[in-house]
């Protein structure tokens, strides 16, 4: 009898713990272009639904080989994306570009060590993922429950130095690797696929949303973007957002870290507080952007902050 | 007017956003907070309130809740270890004769007192908040009584003044130099002048402990003394219920010349904006 309900409680263990099993984030991969595929992280702020995956993720697949385009935000993601990735295919993921540090593009990382993923990321960017990381990983499983960060850990890691551009071949299928240095981070990775002739370019383009800045050079970051307008691609894959195949969307980044740095420079060259500003209510300028007011809120003190005591 | 920052009114008015939970913190501050926060606005319903209110303005004062001395500040904070702040006062406090910042869920309750010297319209500052709480602004008026101008303020992560700002057991710190003091002159309307001034100082709360489980002892900036080529603009009293680097900001009706700040911290270190060798 005692053996029996042993049997049940196990039984009843499995049954109410689904969610935390296979797919716990309804993953569904759009193939953008022949083996080039995306995961469109849910356009909201973290929430306890989403468990933090809001950015995208990309796989490109070879003849040999399999690369990936960022870690998402635990190493439950990242266990759901590369199950989903083996039921394409049975090659080695054998490199994982991490765009930048932030957390929803960088805290799965620990699971692509342990399959022996080689990982490209800016060295810079390496630091701050040690550095703030832990700090951000806490935070987050206080905000959104600690389940979701099941076995995610911040540890440092082997990463070879490497030159930039860096070129890699998946088989067939040429990679090319660019860094740009104190953008809308302190080194963003943008990934280009030669033969589909399309561009991952991280968190330098938003699509629709309204981009983050806590830790951008708004300055290179609006160069960075004009480079971006004139190079060569069909498709560009946004760190957040829909796919993007006109080059005027890419304007929509520009103008808001535009509009939000003005703002900021004003207001620090005029003793204004950002409690201030916001008490006008908000600018018609941001009310097109998804996660506007967030972000509106969120990164103008950041930036007022910066620019105050220069 | 809508938005989270609307709320001039002293009042418990949440706006939607944060009805609607924005950011996904479990136990958001919902529909019930409004009904919450009212509730907990009333000082009657407080346990506290009346002993702090002995025992950080005084016995037996007469004292009045007002809604128009506007406590600015933002709904629902994310990090609450550096909360900004700013109190508007009506033009018939202008000439107040006392001011204090009182958080009331705070182990640290009181953040600041301010007597000034000449007529003062606003002020603003950084707090840390431990947990959700009504913050108030009591303002002695030059008639002997006490107005208070509430606001309810929740947060989504605890522990403003107990967890440290910057933890090394899961990030590498840097210390900055202690005492480094900035000030900053801003023109307003009609002569009026805002002047911000900004400490370099840890202001350890006394709470913290570091890695190694030994309570950080509190350390803090205890008096900033403001003045210009007229003679004094303030006195501030400061406790460790200021964020660390504390920024404070005055409105005045008329513009200082040359402000001056002189700071003492708990230690008895003695910190300048201008050379030494001229006097205060």
């Amino acid at each position: 009898m005692r053996f029996l309900n042993k049997i049940i409680i196990f039984l009843l263990y499995f049954y109410t713990y689904p969610t935390f099993s296979s797919n716990n984030f309804d993953l569904m991969p759009i193939e953008v272009s022949k083996n080039v595929f995306v995961f469109i992280g849910d356009n909201n702020d973290v929430n306890d639904d989403n468990g933090g995956a809001i950015s995208n993720t990309g796989f490109i697949i070879g003849e040999n080989a399999i690369l990936v385009i960022d870690a998402g935000p635990s190493y439950l993601y990242a266990s759901n994306v590369i199950d989903i990735i083996n039921s394409y295919s049975n090659l080695p993921i054998k490199y994982l570009v991490v765009t930048h540090h932030h957390a929803d593009h960088s805290f799965g990382i620990s699971k692509y060590l342990e399959i022996k993923t080689e990982i490209i990321m800016a060295e810079a960017e390496v630091e701050r993922y040690i550095k703030y990381g832990n700090r951000s990983l806490r935070q987050l499983s206080n905000n959104i429950g600690e389940e979701w960060f099941f076995n995610t850990k911040i540890t440092s890691f082997q990463y070879k130095e490497k030159e930039y551009p860096i070129n890699l071949d998946l088989g067939t299928r040429n990679i090319i690797i660019e860094l740009y240095e104190e953008g809308h981070s302190e080194g963003d990775l943008i990934v280009k696929d030669i033969n589909s002739n399309t561009l991952f370019v991280g968190d330098l383009v938003f699509g629709q949303r309204a981009p983050t800045s806590p830790h951008a050079n708004i300055y290179n970051w609006k160069n960075y973007l004009d480079e971006i307008i004139k190079k060569d691609w069909d498709i560009l894959i946004p760190g957040h957002g829909n796919i993007i195949k006109n080059k005027e969307d890419v304007l929509q980044t520009k103008k808001w870290i535009t509009f939000i740095d003005k703002t900021a420079k004003q207001a620090s060259a005029n003793g204004i507080s950002a409690l201030e500003i916001f008490n006008k209510g908000l600018p018609d300028f941001i009310k097109g952007y998804k996660l506007a007011k967030e972000t509106w809120y969120r990164d103008l003190p950041i930036l007022i902050n910066k620019y105050e005591f220069d | 007017m809508a938005g989270p920052f609307s709320d001039f009114k002293a009042g418990a008015e949440l706006s939607e956003e944060l009805s609607s939970s924005p950011t996904g913190k479990r136990n958001t501050p919902n529909s019930d907070s409004i009904v919450q926060s009212i509730d907990a606005l009333n000082p009657k319903n407080s346990e506290i309130w009346y002993d702090l209110q002995n025992n950080l303005l005084g016995k037996d004062i007469n004292i009045v809740f007002v809604d128009d001395i506007k406590l600015i500040m933002q709904d629902y904070i994310e990090e609450a270890h550096k909360v900004p702040l700013i109190v508007t006062l009506p033009k018939r406090l202008h000439n107040f004769k006392n001011f204090v910042l009182i958080i009331e869920n705070n182990p640290i309750q009181q953040a600041m007192a301010i007597k000034p010297y000449r007529p003062i319209e606003a002020l603003g500052m950084n707090i840390r908040l431990e947990d959700d709480s009504p913050v108030r602004a009591a303002v002695l008026g030059d008639n002997g009584v006490w107005y208070i101008g509430s606001k309810m303020v929740f947060v989504a992560s605890a522990g403003g003044c107990s967890t440290p700002a910057c933890d090394p057991s899961v990030e590498i710190c840097e210390t900055g130099t202690i005492g480094k003091i900035a000030v900053k002159q801003y023109e307003r309307e009609a002569g009026a002048e805002r002047i911000k001034l900004k400490i370099t100082h840890p202001m350890e709360t006394g709470f913290v402990t570091d890695v190694q489980g030994e309570i950080i002892p509190e350390y803090f900036v205890k008096n900033i003394h403001v003045d210009d080529n007229q003679g004094p603009i303030a006195d501030i009293t400061t406790f460790a219920a200021l964020s660390s680097d504390p920024v404070i900001l005055l409105d005045l009706p008329k513009k200082g010349q040359s402000v001056r700040i002189h700071a003492k911290d708990s230690l008895g270190l003695e910190f300048f904006s201008f050379k030494k060798n001229n006097t205060m």
